[in-house]
Parts: structure tokens; C-alpha cells; sequence
């Protein structure tokens, strides 16, 4: 109840000037977490960015449960269920959607480390022992005899 | 007059169209002609389109809709191209602009060839007319035309911003002629070093231009927005890296071709790409699937003809693709320990990384479509993009002297003490002279192992240091990029971890602590521009024995109705102290400023990182032009045998 009063006044007393934490390690992480929930206001801020009044209450809740010792998953699900998941800039990696998300960017790379392996592994296997000319890159007297057969 | 810019459209367009049919039959000179008269016609027409804005004639609807007799003369120029309709004006312009620039330049004894090169930009040039005159055509008429106009956007009046999107789309609609260079190379079934020697400075062309539009973007965002911030991984902005990143991918993967003639379907894949993405860019900021904060002219319509664009062009160059990559021929083999193997990685991550971004970028979209409303931010882009680029980032140093075919990384082990203490003693260097937390050390330490690399391959190619300055342009523009990248890296780790901000309300003569500086509120003034009226803050900042003052201003533009906040930054040569005016308010009687303050160190390595990327990106160009003394390919290595493979 006495939260909740402090809520209410909030919006009064603390959107001209933000407060922050006494720890600066909790302030950190209050700071984390500001910069991952997006201000319903606005057209595509989080809301330690956002100049809106509301983004200012948002902060100060997240300030709040920070300091009251609240997880951060807690503090993410809290702000989800009462604005929905639009404001979480940082989607949660569960379901089939985060697994997507989240998966999709490693996954492809190790598909392709795999990938390029096999493809690679296989080429030696049939070509064999083939001797292979190595070319220096580009050096000083390299590019005395660069080749003139392509110059335009 | 706005009627014959008109005509010398429609006629551009005939032109392009003449250009298609000649250059698709090879017949280069007939093509070359008629590209020289498109572009005539063209810059005829968008002279014109400036020329209204410059006389503010209100009868062109799009002047009245974005001009205004008060703005100044460079932002009435700069107005022609703030819109919608006058932007692709300059698309196509720039677009019929290659086609010229390639009958000109393209000199590979191949006319054939070069026609149908000249053909299938002919082609794009005709998509974006078509579009331009039928879909968003700047040329009409406003009857009857109203005394004044409504304004350009305030944020858009900007020197940075009136050459942001010329870069853009330079970069752009410069992918476009290394589509048509590869759409060609297809439909004569030679993708080879030839073809690869004659499109890469077109890559670069565009690439470079593209970053520069890129960074002036940020620099804009950072100064103009007054959110303190460069990146924000806002839709749009991610528009603009897709295509990029793809032709960083691109830019390296033709050298491959270019030497070895390796790769050549992967090159022409990553050109056909490079405009897709381009494309999809300008759908996705034009179309308003995704909401963002500075996408302008929002249509449905024009959204569903470019994806019908996209997927005509895109689908016809792929179907080629597939019909005509299959006989192309690689390079000679190559082991994985090489330069083909470094370059392959260098794909594999500019590939997956750019598939990061696409996905990120449009996932809210798929969310929507299954009835969910989702939001994807930096915190995702920081946890997944970052990490897997850092990784090719900490390869870079140790992959980039390798020779191609096979190579023998030769450890200096003595040498790799050296460096590696240096660059940990700089790093704890910067983090306790900067008050950096333990973990940015990682970022830093890996610019500085870019910086290094660059610098220790740019030495051990010149083999003297006497002859650093007679090494082929190509080299340092290497050199140069990567250097850059080692720059950026150690400023973004910086700012990120680094910056201090802070929202504060003051009255006049009160104070408040940012980052060691003291920053006091002296009063706030009007102050009045050509076409604005603003609230100008006296900020005095003082360090120690140091001081500055700041004027941070809110500006009210009445033609346009729209407030911007003009931002006073303080260059301290480690940093920026940034200073940005909010809202007034009244409590008890006493007026209120609230101010947005930041300290943001190293900062300006951030731009200055990627101006080298793309001043490196303009060396390597003219590298090919170099005159070689002797012709004779380059000096062979002894030979390896491979063990034979179990």
C-alpha cells in the first residue's frame, strides 16, 4: 500500500529530475533494464531515453523492484503483463518465436561452419593430394609484376 | 517549366527503354548513346525540380508541400530531394547516372558484355522511372497554387542531412549497376577475373558512398536528436546496414574472383543480393510495415509496387542465377589454412550477420502476423550481432598476411609477447584513466589488436618501413579499413560503457555534476533564425581549470509547426560534453529548464573509424589503375604438397 502511494506521487515529484539508486551497482542494473523496456509512448525509444512523463513513472518502477531486490526476469514480466510483451526490446528466448529469434542467428553460423567443413573435407577427399602453388598477397614487389593482362 | 521536367522524364524513360532493347541485343554503342541521353533528360528534369524549389513556386505540389519563400537558399535545394517523391526523383537520377558513368568507364574489350550491362541497368533505370511517374510523381500541378508553402521538416534542415540521402543513394542505386555488371556476366556465362577486375570498383563505388551516408545518418542522430546516442538499431537504420553489410561481404569476396577467379558464384550471388537488399531497405522505410522515427511518406501502395519491383528484378536475376552459376568455373584448389579460407570466413560472418539483422528487423512483422505485438531492440542485436562479428574481428590480425592457395602462418612468438603486453597494458591503461568497467576491456583490447594488425601487416608488406609509402594503394586502403574498424570498435566500446547521462531540472544559477564537469545554468534566452524562433540556455561548464559554454537550443520552426532541439556539444578531446534543452515548466512560481546531459568519451573515434573504412574503400578503387612495370603473375612461394587425404 505504501508502494503504491509512492506510485501516485511519483509522477509529481520525480519526472523533472530522475533520481538514481544509491548503489551504483543496483543503479547499473536499473540502467540495464531501462534500456531493454520501451516507453509506450513513443515511437521507438526505451525508456531511458524517452523525455515522455510516463517513461519517467516507468523508470522510477524500475528503480523500485531494482531496489526492493526483485530479479530481473521478475521486473521484465512484471512490465510485460502490464503493457504486454511489445515492451520488452529484448524478446524472451522461450517458444517457438524465441527460439527462432534467438536461435536462428548461431544456428545459421554453425549450419555453415558444418557446412563449408563437409563441403571442404569432401573437395580433399576427391582431389586428393594435388600440389598447391602458394601466391603471396599483395606486397611491395609483388605489385611490380601486378598483372598487366587485366589492366583496362 | 515543371511541365517540361515532365516531358524530359517520360523522355528519360523512352531513352531507358531504347537503352534496354539495344544493350540486351549488344549493341554497345547504340546503348552508350542513349544511357548519355537519359542522363541529359534526367538532369534536365530533376534541374528543374530544384529550380522550382529554389524560385518557391508554389504551383508544384511538392513544392508547396515542403518549400517555404523563408527557408534558406541551401535547404530549398536540399528540399527537392527531402521528400518522397523528389528522392526518387534522384534515384532514378542517380540510377541513369551509373548507366553514363558505366558507358564511359567500362573498357574491358568485351562489348557484348559491357551492352548488356548497359541493357539491364536500362532496365532498373525503367523500374524507377516507371515508378517515379506513375506512383509518386513530383511534377504535378497545385491549382490554385497557395501564397506559401508548408515547410520542410526542421529535423531535414541540416547540412548533414542534406547530403545524407545523396549518399545513400549513391550507394544504393550504385549496387544496382553491380547487379546489372553481374546480370550481364551471367547472361554471357563468364563470371571470371576479367569481369571481377571491371566491377569492383563499381562495388566500391557504391559501398564507399554507402558508408559515408551511413555514418553522416548517426552523426546526425547523435547531434540532431538529442538523445546522446549514434546507433539505436531503429528499422531504418538497419534498412541501410543490410545492404551495407552484404557488400562488405562482397567487397572481399570479388577479390577472391578478381585473384584466383575463385568464388565466382558466391560473388555474383552477393551482387544480386547487395541490390535486393537495397530495394528492400527502400520498401521497408517506404511502405510503413514498420513504424520508426524518421521514416517520412508512408503509403501502402508504393510499398506493394516496390516488393512487386523486388520480387521481379530480384526473382529474374536469381532465375538466372540458377540457370547459369552451375557451369561457371572456380579458381585454382586451395587449402582452408589461406587467404581463400580467411575470405570465406570473412562471408560466412558478413552473411550471418546480415541474416541477424533481417531477421531482427522484420520479426516484429511475423509477430503481427500471428497475432502477437513484439519488440525487438538493441539488447538482441548487442547479444547476438555483436559477439558473432567480434569473433571475426579477433581472426582479422592473424588471417590477413596469409598468402592464397596455402599458407604457413608464420608465429613470431617473441613478436606476440610484444603485442600482447602492449596491448594489455594499454587497455588497463584506458579503463582506469577512464573509469571503464572491467568488462569493456574486452572491446577495447580487441580495437586495439585491429589497430595493431593493421599497422604490423601494413610494415611487414612494405618489408622496409622506407618503402611504406610506394606500397600499392590497395594495400593501404586494407590497411586503412581496418584500421578504421579498430578505431570504431574501441570508440563504441567506450561510449557504451563509458557515457555518463543525466536528466536534470534547473532553475538559473543552479548546478549539477557530469562526469567531473560542473555544469551551471546562466539563464534562458530567445534567440530567432531566418525561418525560427528558439529558447537558447547559457550552460557554463567547468573541470578543474577548464571551461566552456554551451548554448543548447529548442528551436520552433512556426511554417512547419515542430519543435527540434538543437543540441551544444563541448569537444574536450577525449570526449563530447553533450548538452540537449527539454521543456519549461512552472513549480511554485519558479521557472524550470530540464536539460539533458551526457558526457560521451571517445565518441568521435566512432565516425572517424568508419571515414577511414570508406577513405581505405577509396584507395583500394583506384588501386587497379596502378601502371606495372613487368607482366608476370606475382612471385610463387614454395610449393606445398598436401598429405594425402585419409
Amino acid at each position: 500500500m505504501r508502494r503504491l502511494f509512492c506510485l501516485l506521487l511519483l509522477p509529481i515529484l520525480m519526472a523533472f529530475n530522475d533520481v538514481p539508486l544509491a548503489d551504483p551497482t543496483l543503479e547499473a542494473r536499473a540502467q540495464m533494464l531501462m534500456d531493454e523496456i520501451r516507453c509506450v509512448a513513443c515511437e521507438n525509444e526505451p525508456i531511458s531515453q524517452s523525455g515522455a512523463e510516463i517513461a519517467g513513472d516507468m523508470r522510477q518502477r524500475v528503480r523500485m523492484m531494482v531496489e526492493a531486490g526483485e530479479t530481473d526476469a521478475a521486473i521484465r514480466g512484471w512490465f510485460a503483463d502490464r503493457y504486454g510483451e511489445f515492451v520488452l526490446f529484448r524478446p524472451p528466448a522461450t517458444g517457438a518465436s524465441g527460439l527462432l529469434l534467438w536461435g536462428l542467428p548461431f544456428g545459421a553460423l554453425l549450419l555453415g561452419i558444418v557446412g563449408l567443413t563437409l563441403v571442404f573435407w569432401q573437395r580433399r577427399r576427391t582431389r586428393g593430394d594435388a600440389e598447391i602453388v602458394p601466391v603471396a598477397a599483395e606486397t611491395f614487389d609483388a605489385s611490380r609484376s601486378s598483372d598487366t593482362s587485366l589492366e583496362n | 517549366m515543371i511541365e517540361v521536367a515532365h516531358m524530359a522524364s517520360f523522355l528519360a524513360l523512352a531513352a531507358c527503354l531504347v537503352q534496354t532493347w539495344y544493350g540486351l541485343r549488344g549493341n554497345r554503342a547504340m546503348a552508350a548513346g542513349m544511357a548519355y541521353s537519359a542522363i541529359g533528360l534526367m538532369s534536365l528534369g530533376f534541374g528543374l525540380l530544384i529550380w522550382s524549389f529554389v524560385t518557391s513556386d508554389f504551383s508544384v505540389a511538392l513544392v508547396s508541400a515542403n518549400s517555404h519563400t523563408f527557408k534558406p537558399l541551401a535547404y530549398k535545394i536540399a528540399g527537392a530531394w527531402g521528400n518522397h517523391e523528389g528522392s526518387m526523383a534522384l534515384w532514378c537520377l542517380v540510377s541513369i547516372g551509373f548507366a553514363a558513368a558505366g558507358a564511359w568507364r567500362l573498357k574491358t574489350g568485351r562489348r557484348e558484355f559491357e551492352a548488356k550491362a548497359l541493357g539491364v541497368q536500362g532496365a532498373v533505370s525503367v523500374g524507377s522511372l516507371v515508378y517515379l511517374l506513375f506512383a509518386s510523381n513530383p511534377f504535378l500541378r497545385l491549382d490554385p497554387a497557395p501564397l506559401q508553402g508548408n515547410g520542410l521538416n526542421p529535423l531535414l534542415q541540416d547540412p548533414g542531412l542534406a547530403i545524407h540521402p545523396p549518399m545513400l543513394y549513391l550507394g544504393y542505386v550504385g549496387f544496382s549497376f553491380v547487379f546489372a555488371l553481374a546480370a550481364a556476366g551471367l547472361l554471357e556465362g563468364r563470371i571470371d577475373r576479367d569481369w571481377a577486375k571491371a566491377t569492383r570498383p563499381f562495388v566500391l563505388a557504391a559501398w564507399v558512398p554507402l558508408s559515408l551516408g551511413i555514418a553522416l545518418g548517426s552523426y546526425w542522430a547523435y547531434y540532431e536528436l538529442g538523445w546522446g546516442g549514434w546507433w539505436f538499431w531503429d528499422p531504418v537504420e538497419n534498412a541501410s546496414l543490410m545492404p551495407w553489410l552484404i557488400g562488405s561481404a562482397l567487397l572481399h569476396s570479388i577479390i577472391v574472383t578478381e585473384k584466383r577467379g575463385g568464388f565466382a558464384a558466391w560473388t555474383v550471388l552477393l551482387a544480386v543480393l547487395a541490390f535486393c537488399f537495397s530495394i528492400l531497405g527502400a520498401f521497408l522505410v517506404r511502405s510503413g510495415v514498420l513504424t520508426s522515427v524518421h521514416a517520412f511518406a508512408i503509403d501502402p501502395l508504393r510499398g506493394s509496387l516496390l516488393l512487386a519491383g523486388l520480387m521481379a528484378y530480384g526473382g529474374a536475376a536469381l532465375a538466372l542465377f540458377a540457370w547459369r552459376a552451375p557451369a561457371l568455373k572456380g579458381g585454382p584448389d586451395w587449402q582452408f589454412v589461406s587467404r581463400e579460407g580467411a575470405l570465406m570466413v570473412n562471408n560466412l560472418v558478413f552473411f550471418v550477420t546480415t541474416l541477424t539483422v533481417l531477421l531482427g528487423t522484420l520479426f516484429p512483422l511475423l509477430a503481427e502476423a500471428t497475432g502477437r505485438q513484439m519488440s525487438v531492440g538493441a539488447p538482441y542485436f548487442n547479444l547476438t550481432f555483436a559477439p558473432i562479428m567480434a569473433a571475426l574481428l579477433v581472426i582479422l590480425p592473424l588471417v590477413q598476411s596469409w598468402s592464397w592457395g596455402a599458407a604457413k602462418p608464420d608465429i613470431n612468438w617473441l613478436r606476440g609477447v610484444i603485442i600482447g603486453v602492449g596491448i594489455g597494458t594499454l587497455t588497463l591503461f584506458a579503463l582506469w584513466r577512464m573509469g571503464l568497467p572491467l568488462g569493456a576491456g574486452v572491446g577495447v583490447a580487441l580495437g586495439l589488436w585491429l589497430v595493431f594488425g593493421s599497422a604490423q601487416e601494413l610494415l611487414r608488406r612494405a618489408i622496409t618501413p622506407k618503402r611504406i609509402f610506394t606500397l600499392p594503394m590497395r594495400v593501404w586502403g586494407m590497411s586503412l579499413a581496418h584500421l578504421g574498424i579498430g578505431l570504431f570498435v574501441i570508440g563504441a566500446v567506450v561510449q557504451t560503457s563509458g557515457r555518463y547521462e543525466q536528466t536534470v531540472a534547473l532553475q538559473a544559477g543552479q548546478s549539477v555534476e557530469v562526469a567531473g564537469w560542473s555544469v551551471t545554468l546562466d539563464g534562458v534566452s530567445s534567440a530567432e533564425g531566418a525561418n525560427w524562433y528558439a529558447d537558447r540556455a547559457k550552460l557554463v561548464a567547468r573541470k578543474g581549470s577548464s571551461s566552456a559554454v554551451l548554448y543548447p537550443e529548442k528551436r520552433y520552426y512556426p511554417a512547419a509547426r515542430m519543435p527540434t532541439t538543437e543540441t551544444a556539444i563541448h569537444k574536450t578531446g577525449f570526449g563530447d560534453l553533450y548538452t540537449a534543452l527539454g521543456d519549461r515548466r512552472e513549480v511554485n512560481g519558479n521557472i524550470i529548464w530540464t536539460f539533458r546531459i551526457y558526457y560521451n568519451p571517445l565518441i568521435d573515434l566512432i565516425f572517424f573509424g568508419v571515414f577511414l573504412m570508406a577513405l581505405g574503400g577509396g584507395f583500394s578503387a583506384f588501386g587497379g589503375r596502378k601502371v606495372s612495370i613487368t607482366a608476370s603473375e606475382p612471385a610463387p612461394l614454395a610449393p606445398i604438397t598436401l598429405e594425402p587425404a585419409e
